[in-house]
């Protein structure tokens, strides 16, 4: 800049900032009244929500999916079908009563197993003063580990159950016992990557559908006869994606609290100052991608390009821990997974802004490198 | 020859191995509507973006009151409005707020009711845009581009895709910003606009300027030349008609 020029008013450093104030709140409106961007900024990470939610709702505990044939007609037998049904541990198919029909579910891997109580079962036999019986598990050759913990858990079962009748000495036992008061479970995982889902739609995808409209009528080739500066363009756009991105996140921490019962364990101040941050860095991606491509026939296919890898690999959809160590240690380096993994430490695993360390010092290069690159691909027109 | 605000000498632009703009040169006096004048592809649009800043010059310079272009585009952007070709904005935007942004984007603020009533759209001033008719859009876009009073003002084909009524309004309009001091630089595909409009033309064709002067000039230079036109006295053509039955108020 002009040193002789830097006096005037009208370009002093306080007045470009207030020229960027003014584009983010007029940007920030526009989003207010865009039924379309609220859709893909809002509703469509909760629609992700409500079904991957869904899915990994509960605790984590493991849970059998089995069919529960009983032949006998004996009222050991009956109530014995009554405890396994009000068990949490299995899950008893209704719909199947025959044999038939169960070793035809269970071929398709609709169910786990099979629970086959004989006819003689919970019979009381002769000479004897209480009832016995041998209950069979019936398992496919590619499902063994499930059909002996099935196996197992019900030996478990009939050894409380004996114990009642007959005594015996027992000189070995086991006990279970819990020792963290709080593990992670299936849907902590799952929230943090869906939050990094909407930090995707926010950040990449919400710029990219609107670049090429803007380069397509010329808008932003208008703007660039103006003395708009694209720092003041950049920065209008990250402090109104931030606020919009605070909204959305607001509203999917709402949803996830309230229906599937998430308990935060972290400080909301913190959470949000990562989310924006994320939301600064990742946007860069959505600049630079939108910035440099003409029309959507470049922006669609390399948005794609960028944004796949992630979806699959940083642990937005499947966490991470399910997969090879090789694969973990190269999809560390993605921009979005410090993102996650982030939020995920601050929210479910009590961690704090000051803990983040690795998180934050990868979230600041990416930011480096992207912005870098933003800068130097971006067009007008 | 400080009555000369744009300088134009030998520019060039050349795409691949079409040259564009074939080393023109020109000067525009300060106050003045200037036309350019061709048919598409003649250069025209090419010619006003580079003076605009935002093509870049391949060759030859170009001052605009007295500053480089090529060395100072920021400086010249201050003092320049520009009008494109196709007046489109943001949706979901009130006219007031676009104004605001143009505003914001020179570092002003500005009352938008103010610029909004001067092209008389100050009734409109809550409206979105896109419930504009074509000719309020251009209308807006001449605001939008005079928010930081510049000293000179482009127009690219202003008036296409308009009806008659809105046509002339935008002429007057534009005689207006000219009346209150500043230079309007034009393109036009419609010569009874250069007439009305231009205190002086440059007829472009393929990249070269063939003709530089007052309408009123290049007129008598063709009758001297033996030109005739086959003589009907026409005492009013079907465009009278048209305003004479439809009025002039402007409809939108």
């Amino acid at each position: 800049m002009n040193p002789e020029k830097q006096n005037e008013s009208s370009r002093s450093i306080k007045n470009q900032l207030r020229t960027v104030l003014v584009l983010t709140k007029l940007n920030t409106k526009r989003f207010f009244r865009d039924r379309l961007a609220q859709f893909f900024t809002i509703l469509f990470p909760l629609i992700f929500l409500f079904v991957f939610g869904s899915l990994n709702k509960g605790t984590g505990n493991v849970s059998f999916h089995v069919a529960l044939l009983n032949e006998s007609n004996s009222s050991f037998s009956r109530t014995f079908v009554k405890q396994i049904d009000s068990s949490s541990t299995f899950k008893v198919d209704k719909t199947t009563t025959t044999l038939k029909q169960a070793e035809d579910k269970m071929s398709k891997s609709q169910i786990d197993g099979i629970i086959v109580l004989p006819p003689s079962f919970g019979s009381i036999q002769a000479g004897q003063t209480y009832p016995s019986g041998q209950a069979q598990v019936l398992y496919t050759q590619s499902s063994t580990g499930t059909g002996e913990t099935l196996t197992s858990i019900l030996v478990g079962v009939f050894k409380g159950i004996n114990t009642k009748f007959v005594s015996t000495p027992e000189p070995f036992s086991v006990q279970g016992k819990t020792v963290n008061e709080k593990s992670l479970t299936p849907f902590d995982y799952t929230f943090s990557g869906l939050l990094g889902f909407s930090i995707i739609g926010i950040g990449i995808f919400g710029p990219v559908n609107v670049f090429p409209e803007l380069k397509k009528q010329g808008i932003l080739r208008r703007l660039h006869t103006t003395p708009l500066r694209v720092w003041q363009y950049f920065m209008a756009t990250m402090l109104s994606q931030a606020i919009t991105g605070v909204v959305a996140i607001i509203i999917q921490f709402a949803v996830a609290i309230k229906v599937f019962h998430l308990k935060v364990d972290g400080s909301y101040p913190e959470i949000f100052i990562f989310a924006i941050l994320s939301i600064f860095m990742i946007l860069g991606l959505g600049l630079a991608i939108g910035g440099w491509a003409k029309n959507e026939r470049q922006a669609a296919p390399l948005s794609n390009i960028v944004v796949f890898p992630m979806l699959f690999l940083s642990g937005t959809f499947f966490p991470r821990y399910l997969m090879p160590d090789w694969l973990q240690t190269l999809t560390n380096y993605l921009p979005l997974t410090p993102v996650i993994d982030g939020l995920r430490l601050l929210t479910t695993e009590g961690k704090h802004l000051i803990n983040l360390g690795p998180q934050l010092g990868l979230i600041a290069i990416w930011f480096v490198v992207i912005y870098a690159l933003a800068f130097r691909v971006f067009k007008w027109e | 020859m400080s009555d000369i605000i744009v300088k134009v000498k030998d520019l060039k632009k050349v795409y691949g191995d079409k040259v564009a703009v074939d080393s023109i040169s020109f000067e525009v006096k300060k106050g003045e509507i200037f036309g350019i004048l061709g048919p598409n592809g003649a250069g025209k649009t090419t010619t006003l973006e580079m003076i605009e800043t935002i093509r870049e010059i391949d060759g030859g310079t170009i001052t605009v009151d007295g500053i480089n272009v090529a060395d100072k585009p920021r400086d010249i952007k201050y003092i320049i409005g520009v009008q494109p070709q196709t007046a489109s904005f943001m949706d979901k935007q009130k006219l007031t707020e676009i104004i605001e942004m143009f505003a914001a984007s020179y570092g002003e603020q500005v009352s938008p009711k103010k610029f909004l009533d001067e092209v008389q759209l100050g009734d409109s001033a809550n409206k979105f845009v896109e419930q504009l008719s074509g000719g309020q859009r251009q209308r807006l876009s001449i605001a939008a581009a005079l928010v930081h009073n510049p000293k000179v003002f482009f127009l690219d084909e202003p008036t296409t895709g308009l009806d008659p009524q809105a046509r002339r309004n935008l002429w007057d309009l534009v005689i207006e910003v000219r009346d209150k001091g500043v230079t309007v630089i034009m393109t036009t595909h419609y010569m009874e606009e250069a007439e009305v409009l231009c205190d002086r033309v440059a007829i472009m064709d393929n990249g070269k300027i063939i003709a530089l002067d007052t309408p009123k000039n290049l007129v008598r230079q063709l009758l001297s030349r033996g030109f005739k036109k086959n003589q009907v006295v026409e005492q009013a053509n079907l465009e009278d008609v048209f305003i004479d039955l439809t009025g002039k108020g402007l409809r939108d």
